[in-house]
């Protein structure tokens, strides 16, 4: 009859597990190199000084391209909570075609989006017909008064710089591959 | 009636012992605790009123309520796009897993089936929300017990998770990517790949719990024979999920009322453990979450090329009609009854969450205990209090 070998009492060996990655995260070189790294080995970072980049599709904050708004009211009608406002007037642009009419054209008076009020659902940016909301993973824009949570059409019109190109699909997709309408530098 | 193991009828008796004094001793005074609703051992706003007599509890009822957001009244002044971002946030924990149920209840009464990609890749991250909401409970089960090490670890572990979450839907928490007819958005470039890398690492952590935790002779020693619940009275209660398979009965919605996702596709096996107590629920889940890192990297093997979206109408109009459809959510069974009356938004919306019902058991199952162990069956039966409130 084979005699059981000793076993480990179970918590030592919890033990063990949790000494194992105190080692780990104070050598990150392994012990070939034993100099105590504990910012390099550990799995967060120490954040006002180093940043996490968020993955491109992070919905972070919403930027507007104002030039393509058309101030449809499609995203202010879709939007669950009713966060964003809208206001604008008609103004008479120039013919497209020397001779032709002149075109009516809606021009943004106000577009703010209060972002204490949003849940970053996404469904303007999904609705919009006209390519002017865009998802921008920015995510510091925290304030000490909740009212300056309003972002204006400037603000949000700034964010619209930090907007980074759509990833490429995974294999096998038939989607089809969406653009950011940036303007022409002028 | 099924067979029960003794440790199962030595619980029983005890549950009738102290009923029995319940009724003759009524003149001595017992002491009622009140757990909560702002406890830190309950996750959430749960109030569990106990009657104890010395150290052992004789009654306890659990007080719910105190985080209703209303959302089945809320749902009928919302469109069908607009409902899914409220579900999100029914069982925070697992948030895609919400929207699918309800996602198919609607398709089922609009007649439209999602192409095959979008079935996958709604399988795929259905499958991640549940990691992502078990690895909690493997790292929230020790502390409750006193161990404050695994959770770091599953918060560290969960991250990953979250991070291939948000980089396919652009929210860690709160996705709100599935669509009526399809899903949002295809899978960024190198996604799945990388989902396969992350798979890897959840089972390296399963091992690091297995070791960690499972192997202590405390955690034994508070978990076995301790909220046993036998397999009838499981069913009486309407229990689901791990809940229900940690006490011998095989049922699994995924395998057994499989509707709109491609479990049937897939090699995989359904746990079950016969004891019922802590122990076992604990056992339970680990063996699903590495299950469903499995089915994670056969579906990430597996996703057919093809479009995301079936034809649908610009405007959703639900034709007029009644479906359920329910999902084997992490926390056990969810399902949505809708109601339409051919309008923009539903008539009436009414939401079955899992963890109603696995908390509607605390009454039988506190009853005998000691006053520590009400904090690791709670823990063990593992809601959220947002899905018993929603």
């Amino acid at each position: 009859m084979a005699i059981p070998k000793p076993k480990l009492p179970g918590f030592l060996q919890g033990m063990a597990v949790t000494a194992r990655t105190a080692k780990e995260t104070m050598f990150p070189d392994g012990m070939k190199n034993p100099i105590p790294q504990p910012s390099k080995g550990a799995a967060t970072v120490q954040y006002p000084h180093v940043k996490e980049a968020p993955a491109p599709r992070a919905r972070g904050v919403i930027s507007l391209q104002e030039d393509n708004c058309t101030s449809c009211m499609l995203c202010a009608r879709e939007c669950p909570d009713w966060c964003i406002y809208i206001e604008a007037h008609k103004t008479l642009a120039p013919p497209r075609r020397a001779g032709g009419k002149p075109r009516s054209v809606n021009t943004l008076d106000r577009f703010d989006i209060d972002y204490s009020l949003c849940m970053y659902c996404g469904i303007c940016v999904e609705v919009c017909p006209f390519e002017a909301l865009y998802w921008s993973p920015e995510y510091e824009y925290s304030e000490v008064r909740i009212a300056d949570l309003l972002h204006d059409k400037e603000r949000l019109g700034e964010w619209f710089e930090t907007v980074p190109e759509f990833e490429p699909y995974e294999a096998g997709s038939e989607a089809k591959q969406k653009k950011v309408s940036r303007k022409e530098a002028k | 009636m099924t067979a029960i193991t003794d440790r199962q009828k030595l619980a029983y008796i005890a549950g009738q012992a102290a009923d029995a004094r319940v009724n003759i001793e009524l003149e001595t005074e017992g002491m009622t605790l009140n757990m909560g609703p702002q406890h830190p051992a309950t996750h959430g706003t749960l109030r569990i009123v106990a009657k104890l007599d010395g150290e052992q509890v004789i009654a306890a009822d659990p007080i719910m309520g105190y985080m209703h957001r209303g959302y089945e009244k809320l749902a009928e002044v919302r469109t069908y796009a607009q409902v899914t971002t409220l579900v999100n946030r029914i069982d925070w924990l697992g948030s895609f897993a919400n929207e699918v149920p309800f996602i198919l209840a609607s398709e089922q009464l609009m007649g439209i089936e999602a192409p095959p990609r979008a079935q996958w890749i709604r399988t795929l991250l259905f499958e991640l929300s549940r990691v992502a909401n078990i690895i909690l409970f493997l790292g929230d089960m020790a502390v409750q017990l006193g161990a404050l090490t695994p959770v770091f670890f599953a918060f560290r572990d969960r991250e990953h998770v979250l991070n291939q979450i948000e980089s396919a839907t652009g929210g860690r928490f709160h996705p709100n990517f599935d669509r009526i007819g399809g899903i949002k958005d295809d899978l960024p470039k190198g996604w799945l790949a990388e989902t396969k890398a992350t798979m890897a690492n959840v089972r390296k952590f399963c091992d690091e719990m297995e070791e960690l935790v499972m192997g202590s002779q405390i955690f034994e020693a508070r978990t076995r024979g301790i909220g046993v619940i036998p397999p009838d009275v499981a069913q009486q209660y309407g229990l689901s999920g791990a809940n229900l398979r940690a006490s011998g009965v095989d049922w699994d919605i995924r395998r057994d009322n499989n509707i709109g996702l491609v479990y049937d596709k897939l090699d995989w096996k359904v746990w079950t453990h016969t004891d019922g107590d802590s122990f076992a629920r604990f056992w339970v889940r680990m063996q699903e979450t590495r299950e469903a890192c499995n089915m994670i990297e056969q579906l990430c093997d597996g996703v057919p090329s093809g479009p995301i979206m079936a034809k649908v109408p610009r405007i959703i109009k639900v034709p007029a009609g009644e479906a359920f459809v329910s999902t084997e959510n992490p926390l056990g069974e969810m399902g949505y009854y809708i109601v339409s009356q051919g309008d923009l938004t539903p008539f009436r919306v009414k939401i079955r969450t899992a963890s109603f019902n696995n908390v509607s058991i605390t009454p039988w199952i506190l009853r005998g205990v000691y006053v520590p162990d009400i904090i690791t069956i709670l823990a063990s039966l593992y809601f959220i209090l947002g899905d018993i409130d929603r």
